[in-house]
């Protein structure tokens, strides 16, 4: 496999995110993969901001690690970007906006971006298109594949942006002494470019979900842009005054019938806790997705972290049961938020979706999605009349109680967010305490619970999965650093080490059994992007094994399968000495 | 009285659940109201939602055997919206307290109003934490000695009427439990209104309110039509809602505050164009491969 990282950098405002795009939606349709991540602050004009493609002819894990290829749109690129480029990296700059200090041994390409822009439309803008079309000729990939993307993004807009954009990628392709540097084999595949938090929002809309409620935060804002986008295709987004009418509105829109979803980051998520729990009380089916950023807080609003799972897993007072589960790579998010709607619909209890920013906002290739418009399972539905006072909280030995949509003649009830009997009737009024109504309180309160076990008994879900079952050794991870930490297991094999992977989506119920007698008896190291190794924690509590060895990164970055790699051999070496 | 065998299931709308409240409360005759409201607006029970938050007026959807929601302390406006986004054909009716609505729940009363849901919002207004044995709430006097202000409470009451009007409520009303015929006819004409409804109900508690009693209101309350106001006037309306306050609470108006036709959210919402959410089609192949195209 070949792979090229790419890397544009500038300031913000100057275009890096959609040129990035733009160089991924080229490639990809090329019949080649790409992986791509941005790196940003909070900070609307100015700042430092790059956009990392990695662009390879088999499929990609990750978005690399130092750059191939720097295209530095001002002096604070080279200065940043100098100690990230790989071994004669071949730097891309505009020779009237930047001096290339310190890059003696690298290739350097001097293009007058800004000038020749200039001259192509009077939009500066356009020196990004024309870098773009020199890297497009450093990757060998054809320059008529720029023009065809370009005429499906922008034919609509009229004008000369076409062709301006056209003619600016040309200069830069056709740029006097630029030859091909690297050999990528085109399989000849056309292939979707998208982000994860675009595909956890396809993937619902393939689940049916029809309601989406967000207050705007980064990094899941993502998903409240695409629905708001799409209120003319089925769907309807509601932006809310805060956290906690989104998730009310959610439990409100889910009681009425609809597949409902609402989506933040770990601070709006702190004010959605209480309606979690009240979903669970009430055996809503809700869909809520937390996008993790790092740190308390406010924490690092544009950077990522993994430290919220325990969070996530033991929010709210009382117990209740509930799904957690974390997707492992942007095309997963989609099958994922599909399943997810399921899953709420038949266990009658809510599903969390833990993202991160990597997850969120990093794109990548994707073949082909399998769209199975058969697989929608609504659970437990009854639609005819009850025979007096309709029972929604019925004993049953699943746990699961047939339920009713508000529109159902002879099914009503009320819903009770205080503790109930199978009517729906409170416990904690004039009965607390009583003997019945201990009887109720232990009656319902198992029959909620059961529903692990049903989940348990029905879903094959609740594992971790394993790569390589016969290697001696086994790195343990969890959601999006999972390829990073395949790569890294790649790496070490290469080194002669033999290395598998095990990592885990669903987290929560998980099959304990089944998790203990994958893992035991096995070399494990663990790794993690937070600093208190949460994921062992889990495995710690569900199965009894611990794991001393961790690799764990919490300053923002994801964790690279390079620093995996060297680490995990120093801990196998620290081990043998 | 009709007789009870004579009545179709869909109108029958008791559940047989006694309500928790204490003999005499005030929430007695708003239930009163509302059961006279839907009997003559000949609601299908099936197809009404109540909504409630926490506290002793929120157990209201319980005597009641229509669908309910009873959600958190705070959140009924929240959960009330998304019931109605989900089916705006449902009839949906929220029930609470001060505390609920003016006090945890205010943030929620103004993003209501601005957006004119299609809602019947009934506060039910004692100026006091009941459930938790008589606290000062968000509406009492200045002045009041509660368990929690022994020294007499020393923060501005919220002016509900004011605040309703100011942020865009369509349809801002107050009742007085001691006159549930009178109540009731607000309440009829609140669900009958396009958009979002406000009704304050003056609800004595009668155990920890010693103060604002049912006589206390009846000295003071005076019916707004009974002297020829124009609710159609946000002016006006504004200078009744601070009548109490200008009056030093010698005169305290109930009736229609102010009425006004505007779009509802639910009826401009691009996607409820094709209908009930839940009863659009379910999303389909086709529509999904034109989706994914845009990722391309």
């Amino acid at each position: 496999m070949t792979s090229v990282t790419v890397r544009i950098a500038g300031a913000n405002g100057d275009g890096i995110e959609s040129s990035g795009a733009l160089l991924m939606k080229v490639a990809a349709k090329s019949g080649l993969h790409v992986f791509g991540y941005r790196g940003y602050q909070s900070i609307i004009r100015g700042g430092h901001v790059w956009y990392q493609v990695r662009i390879g002819d088999a499929a990609l894990n990750t978005h690399g690690d130092t750059a191939d290829v720097l295209i530095a749109l001002n002096q604070d690129a080279i200065a940043n970007q100098k100690s990230r480029l790989s071994n004669n990296a071949i730097v891309i700059y505009d020779p009237t906006k930047v001096k290339p200090d310190g890059l003696q041994n690298n290739k350097l390409i001097a293009i007058p971006l800004l000038d020749t822009a200039i001259k192509i439309s009077g939009d500066p803008i356009m020196r990004n298109v024309i870098a773009i079309g020199a890297v497009l000729k450093l990757l060998g990939i054809d320059i008529s594949v720029f023009d065809k993307v370009i005429e499906g993004m922008f034919s609509r807009k009229g004008g000369s942006v076409v062709a301006d954009n056209i003619k600016a990628a040309s200069m830069g392709y056709s740029f006097g002494g630029l030859s091909t540097a690297y050999s990528l084999k085109s399989d000849g595949i056309s292939r979707y470019v998208l982000d994860g938090n675009t595909a956890l929002a396809l993937g619902s809309y393939s689940g049916d979900c029809k309601f989406y409620a967000a207050y705007p935060m980064t990094p899941a804002s993502g998903i409240l842009h695409w629905f708001a986008a799409h209120e003319n295709k089925g769907v309807l987004y509601k932006q809310t005054e805060d956290e906690i009418a989104a998730v009310n509105m959610t439990i409100g829109a889910a009681s009425a019938g609809v597949r409902a979803m609402c989506g933040t980051s770990g601070g709006g998520f702190s004010l959605m806790v209480e309606g979690l729990g009240l979903a669970g009380m009430l055996e809503v089916p809700i869909v809520i997705v937390e996008s993790q950023r790092t740190g308390p807080s406010t924490g690092l609003p544009t950077k990522t972290e993994q430290a919220d799972l325990l969070f996530v897993m033991h929010a709210s007072q009382g117990e209740f049961p509930r799904i957690v589960v974390a997707p492992r790579s942007v095309e997963e998010s989609f099958y994922i938020a599909k399943e997810a709607f399921n899953l709420a619909e038949r266990y009658q209890c809510p599903v969390l979706i833990l993202m991160d920013l990597l997850l969120s906002e990093h794109a990548e290739s994707v073949n082909n999605f399998n769209l199975d418009f058969a697989g929608i399972d609504r659970g437990k539905i009854s639609e005819t009349p009850a025979e007096g006072r309709f029972k929604r909280y019925l004993l049953t030995d699943d746990g699961i109680s047939p339920r009713s949509i508000p529109g159902t003649a002879g099914r009503e009830f009320i819903a009770g967010s205080d503790e109930h009997d199978e009517y729906g009737d409170l416990l904690s009024d004039a009965f607390a305490g009583l003997d019945s109504s201990l009887e109720m309180r232990r009656k319902m309160h198992s029959k909620r619970m059961r529903k692990i076990e049903t989940m348990l008994k029905s879903e094959p879900l609740f594992v971790p999965q394993i790569e390589h079952d016969d290697a001696k050794h086994f790195l343990v991870t969890f959601g999006s650093s999972t390829g990073a930490v395949r790569e890294a297991a790649e790496i070490l094999k290469q080194k002669g080490l033999d290395f598998g992977l095990i990592s885990f989506n669903y987290l929560m119920p998980l099959d304990s059994e089944r998790t203990k007698a994958l893992l035991s008896g096995k070399s494990l190291i663990d790794v993690e992007c937070n600093y208190t190794a949460q994921l062992v924690h889990v495995i710690k509590a569900t199965t009894g094994i611990d794991i001393e060895r961790r690799i764990l990164r919490y300053d923002g970055e994801a964790i690279t399968s390079s620093e995996i790699a060297e680490k995990a051999l120093f801990m196998l070496n620290s081990h043998k000495a | 009285m009709q007789d009870a065998k004579s009545v179709p299931r869909q109108y029958t709308y008791t559940s047989g659940v006694k309500p928790i409240w204490c003999p005499a409360c005030g929430d007695f005759g708003v239930n009163a109201a509302i059961l006279k409201a839907m009997n003559e607006l000949k609601i299908e029970r099936h197809n009404m939602v109540m909504v409630s938050g926490i506290g002793c007026s929120s157990a209201m959807p319980h005597p009641f055997s229509t669908y309910g929601i009873h959600g958190l302390h705070g959140r009924i406006l929240p959960i009330a919206t998304g019931v109605k986004l989900a089916n705006d054909k449902l009839t949906v009716i929220a029930t609470g307290g001060d505390g609920d609505g003016y006090g945890i729940g205010v943030g929620h009363l103004v993003h209501a109003s601005r957006r004119n849901i299609d809602l019947t919002y009934i506060v039910m207004d004692n100026e006091t934490y009941g459930l938790t044995t008589g606290q000062t709430s968000p509406t009492a006097m200045l002045g009041r000695k509660t368990k929690s202000t022994p020294f007499g409470n020393i923060e501005n009451p919220v002016n509900p009427m004011a605040l309703a009007l100011s942020t865009g409520a369509t349809y801002v009303a107050r009742g007085f439990s001691g006159d549930p015929v009178h109540l009731s006819e607000l309440i009829k004409n609140g669900i009958q209104h396009k958009g979002f409804s406000i009704i304050d109900v003056f609800s004595p508690c009668v155990t920890f309110n010693t103060v604002n009693t049912y006589d206390w209101f009846r000295q003071r309350v005076y019916k707004l039509e009974s002297e020829g106001h124009d609710y159609t006037d946000i002016g006006k309306a504004m200078s009744k809602a601070l009548e109490d306050v200008v009056s030093d609470y010698a005169k305290l108006p109930i009736g229609l505050f102010y009425k006004t036709d505007r779009q509802t959210y639910d009826s401009m919402d691009i996607a409820l164009k094709n209908g009930p959410l839940v009863k659009q089609p379910a999303h389909t192949e086709a529509d999904m491969l034109s989706l994914l195209e845009e990722n391309r």
